[in-house]
């Protein structure tokens, strides 16, 4: 396919959405992908791109988000419902590193204090920034719910040591528009960061959890 | 003459003349082949029983005859069967002793038995490597390792043979991991080096050998590894650059041009065959898909652990288990910087294992300050570096310090402050911006490169009157955070992207569709043609569709928001005690929609600047960028960047500052960035000087810039460098002018009717398109 059309990205996403809420509903909430496939890229010449860019809508709402923080924090936290550490939790881990892994597995993502994050690479070493889960620092004058969806509806676009990817850019869950919105913004920002644009860009699918994937591009 | 023939056949020594019959019809030579075969066996026999006290004359035969039969082994597979097995025991069993010639031959012929796929390339490499780590003459292992290197580029010459290189590369990681403490690992060093260079292996397990290298426990095989992380993607490009050179020396029209005009002989034809097949294999190179080629860093399986073990295998330990001397130490802790910048890898302790290196008297203290700074990365701890830079600070800033000292102390705190801007503080900025009034012109630039950088990421900890007009604004209007946070990740957008609506809107485009499908006019056409033209694309004509005022599209999106509009207000009844998480995202929705109502109250700025953010996303969300308008998103983008009215120094320092900016975080730094200007101060040696005379470069290489011949000279050089002769014009100039003198005079003398006449033809000559146009 040599374009992309706004009219083409919307049958697809209408097909998509029709298959997994009527034809095949599954019993949870289904995320959808964008799958990006490089061409004609140097990983050495280009250098290797990443970029984070904020979508308009959370794609995925059961996240789990953890907070690190002190105790005004962790007092927010558990007004809202989320789960928080304090710098006593983190230094009983004791710099293990099983359960140190632990933890960066069991969140999707994690909120820090400022007063915190600048020990959490003496308290927890390398783990979480292995993980690519480092903390985004949130400050007492910030609302912290608003944090929480900021850092849920950022997407983040790396390379690793093969030239595809996927990002999650929203659930079968959202509107048709929502959606779309989304898929845009994504694959806008993506062309945007690529050096030659739409020369770099080899494939584009979109496909939700359990779905037929449908190629855009 | 036919007697004599006759009588040279039944000379059995002539062994050439028999394979060659041989080739040509074998069947009918088979006795003789079994005859001498017999001889061989008799022979090989008689050597085994006495490896060392065969004469001369018994050894010269016994190599003729292995390499008559290798040769003709292919025309006689059953009774050579055992041939191969014969060598290989051979070479196994008795090459520390066997006659060097003898023992070449005998490695040559397993190379063609291989070549002529009677054995393959396990069991050549399989008899060939081992042979390779363990034996004591030098001249072998020179010929091993490139029997060894071109079987395995041949094997992987058409498709990858992943069964052999895998087998291979665990040969090599198990040789070198198997004894850590011996040399023997140098072998797949560089037999794993060369491969890399040659993008036969290109893959993590290929890295993982010399990751295993890095961390053995012999000297040289350390260095080895380490090199290969710190220049072994650099020099794989030379490489493919070296290849990539060599078509531009073949120009077929050239040589079609020179094969009509010289004498045809058959080896000139076949020259031109060979020509023009060889130029059609780069086209086809060329065209092939580009090969995946990940920097050798990329594809370390765990950088933490990697980077880690190093640090504590060779630098840490105040005892180290390797002897590894200032230089390799000094290797090993760039790689580990690298890596540890590369990667964003925590490892704190490597930060206060610089402190004692920290001083001007340290030998190679620049490399020392390029290999901190570029450890350095946003996620480290600010309290690590801060004691650094205070150090260097300290140490190489000051009045009484040479210009050298202090502007390479300078730089190295710039660079570390480009990494993690919080390493400074605040009074320590102040005092070093001073410098900017410095007289040496070194520290002048340094102490300003701070200050620039400083603008953009931490206006805030600059003195008022530092800061300049642009960062005070951004300031002022809330653009730029006062001071930084740890940790904080920018959301990145798509710049320029106001702009590109900016425009749009003033060309009134309505008719999105059609525009959109503009947009992708022919512009895979355009990304064949070379990328010099830029990739120019014809936005100019949608200007014409301008009068459509109320298109679908238009009503389309409000619809959308009146949705949107009616959904986000269901919300709000549904869960009424999540209003606070809803708040903001009805304000977002809001300020998407065009509303009017809102649009006239005074709101405070903070929503203002929401509402901006939102109305620039439209664009983003709505459609999709053509490559048209990435286009045009560019060229905005630069219009915007480059203000013309500025004087030419301020235009000039801005260019500066964003080549600064476009130098990539990840790039390695070296010594000669922290030197900054010092080092174009250094004094010539005096070879150096004569090196500069001859018009080399220090390292030998001709420059362009150091030629100090006259520039007609070099153009003549150039010229002939690329097989061009003369112009006409040169011709017309410099011909004698005793030879023009008659034609000028003639010329004076002509009546207007032969004037008329050779105008004229002039004017038809050039219509029909010249002396040798196209008729």
């Amino acid at each position: 396919m040599s374009k992309i059309t706004v009219a083409g990205v919307r049958t697809n996403v209408q097909e998509l959405l029709k298959h997994s809420n009527e034809e095949k509903k599954r019993n949870f909430l289904e995320t959808v992908e964008l799958q990006i496939g490089l061409k004609n890229y140097d990983p050495q010449r280009d250098k290797r791109f990443s970029g984070t860019v904020k979508l308009p809508r959370v794609p995925r709402p059961n996240m789990a988000v953890c907070i690190l923080g002190d105790q005004h924090d962790i007092d927010r936290a558990k007004h809202i419902g989320v789960d928080a550490m304090s710098s006593d939790d983190l230094k009983k881990l004791n710099k293990n590193k099983k359960l140190i892994k632990k933890l960066a597995r069991k969140y999707d993502a994690f909120v820090a204090s400022d007063s915190l994050i600048k020990q959490i690479p003496r308290l927890l070493g390398p783990g979480l920034s292995k993980a690519g889960k480092f903390p985004t620092p949130v400050s007492h004058a910030e609302d912290l719910n608003a944090k929480i969806t900021e850092v849920k509806s950022t997407i983040k676009f790396q390379l690793k040591k093969v030239l595809c990817m996927g990002v999650a850019v929203g659930n079968v869950d959202m509107e048709e528009d929502e959606l779309i919105a989304n898929v845009m913004l994504a694959i806008n920002y993506l062309v945007s960061l690529l050096k030659k644009g739409w020369q770099n860009v080899g494939s584009l699918t979109l496909k939700a959890t359990m779905s037929p994937p449908k190629r855009l591009y | 003459m036919k007697r004599k023939r006759s009588a040279l056949e039944k000379v059995d020594a002539d062994l050439p003349n028999l394979q060659h019959k041989i080739r040509s019809d074998p069947p009918s030579y088979e006795n003789e082949f079994l005859n001498q075969h017999a001889q061989y066996a008799s022979l090989l026999e008689l050597f085994l029983q006495s490896p060392t006290t065969t004469d001369d004359t018994g050894i010269v035969r016994l190599r003729d005859l292995i390499d008559f039969v290798s040769h003709v082994a292919d025309c006689y597979r059953a009774t050579t069967a055992g041939f191969a097995g014969d060598l290989t025991a051979l070479l196994q069993r008795h090459h520390e002793t066997l006659e060097a010639e003898l023992r070449d031959k005998i490695v040559g012929s397993l190379v063609l038995l291989r070549r002529k796929e009677i054995i393959d390339s396990h069991a050549l490499l399989q008899t060939l490597w081992p042979l390779l780590v363990s034996t004591h003459s030098k001249a072998l292992r020179e010929l091993l390792f490139t029997k060894i290197l071109s079987d395995l580029r041949t094997a992987n010459a058409k498709t990858t043979n992943h069964k052999l290189n895998r087998e291979m590369q665990t040969t090599c990681f198990n040789l070198v991991s198997g004894d850590p403490a011996s040399s023997k690992g140098l072998w797949a060093v560089k037999l794993t080096r060369e491969l890399w260079k040659r993008q036969v292996w290109t893959d993590a397990k290929a890295v993982s050998v010399m990751e295993a290298a890095a961390l053995s426990q012999d000297a040289k095989v350390v260095t080895g590894g380490v090199r290969f992380f710190l220049g072994g993607d650099q020099e794989r490009e030379e490489a493919a650059d070296e290849d990539s050179d060599e078509e531009d020396g073949l120009d077929m029209r050239q040589l079609r041009h020179q094969a009509g005009i010289n004498k045809k002989t058959a080896k000139r034809d076949r020259e031109l065959k060979a020509a023009a097949a060889k130029v059609k294999r780069k086209e086809k190179k060329k065209k092939a898909p580009h090969p995946l080629n990940f920097s050798a860093l990329h594809l370390l399986h765990d950088p933490q652990t990697f980077a880690e073990k190093l640090f504590q295998l060779h630098l840490q330990p105040a005892q180290p288990k390797v002897k590894l001397n200032l230089e390799q130490k000094l290797l090993v802790l760039q790689l580990v910087s690298r890596l540890v910048g590369l990667h964003k890898l925590t490892l704190l302790p490597l930060y206060s294992y610089f402190i004692k290196f920290l001083s001007p008297r340290q030998p190679s203290v620049t490399s020392f300050l390029a290999s901190l700074a570029q450890g350095t990365h946003n996620l480290v701890p600010p309290d690590v570096l801060e004691p650094l830079v205070q150090k260097i600070a300290n140490e190489f800033v000051s009045e009484a310090a040479a210009a050298e000292v202090a502007s390479a102390g300078l730089n190295a705190i710039r660079e570390m402050c480009a990494r993690q801007p919080l390493a400074m503080s605040e009074t320590l900025l102040q005092d070093l911006v001073q410098y900017r009034k410095s007289k040496d012109k070194g520290v002048q630039m340094a102490a300003r490169g701070l200050l620039s950088l400083y603008r953009e990421v931490g206006a805030g900890m600059l003195r008022k009157r530092d800061r300049g007009r642009d960062s005070t604004l951004k300031l002022r209007s809330g653009d730029m955070e006062a001071h930084r946070r740890f940790g904080f990740v920018e959301d990145g957008g798509i710049e320029g992207l106001e702009l590109l609506e900016k425009w749009k809107e003033e060309q009134g485009v309505e008719d999105e569709e059609e525009d959109e499908a503009k947009g992708w006019e022919n512009w895979d056409a355009q990304s064949d043609s070379s990328e010099s033209s830029g990739g120019w694309v014809n936005v100019e004509s949608d200007g014409e569709d301008i009068d459509v005022s109320d298109s679908e599209e238009e009503r389309e999106k409000a619809a959308a928001a009146k949705k949107q509009k009616a959904k986000t207000e269901e919300v709000k009844d549904s869960d009424k005690e999540n209003v606070a998480a809803t708040a903001p995202q009805d304000d977002n929705t809001d300020a998407k929609t065009p509303d009017p109502s809102r649009n006239t109250a005074s709101l405070e700025p903070e929503a203002a600047l929401k509402r901006e953010e939102a109305r620039i996303s439209k664009l983003a969300t709505t459609r999709i960028l053509t490559p048209a308008d990435l286009a045009k998103l560019h060229e905005l983008r630069t219009a915007a960047a480059v203000t013309s009215a500025l004087p030419a120094t301020k235009r000039r320092k801005l260019q500066q500052a964003a080549q600064q900016a476009a130098r990539h975080g990840d790039d390695a730094l070296t010594s000669a960035d922290i030197e900054g200007l010092a080092s174009l101060s250094h004094k010539a040696s005096k070879e150096e000087k004569i090196r500069m005379a001859r018009g080399e470069r220090v390292d030998g290489v001709q420059t362009e810039k150091n030629d100090h011949r006259s520039t007609t000279a070099r153009r003549k050089e150039k010229k002939a460098s690329e097989g061009k002769s003369t112009t006409n014009r040169e011709k017309a100039r410099k011909k004698n002018f005793l030879m023009t003198l008659g034609k000028a005079k003639r010329k004076g003398k002509r009546s207007l009717v032969e004037h008329r006449k050779v105008l004229k033809a002039h004017v038809e000559r050039g219509k029909k398109g010249g002396r040798r146009g196209n008729k």
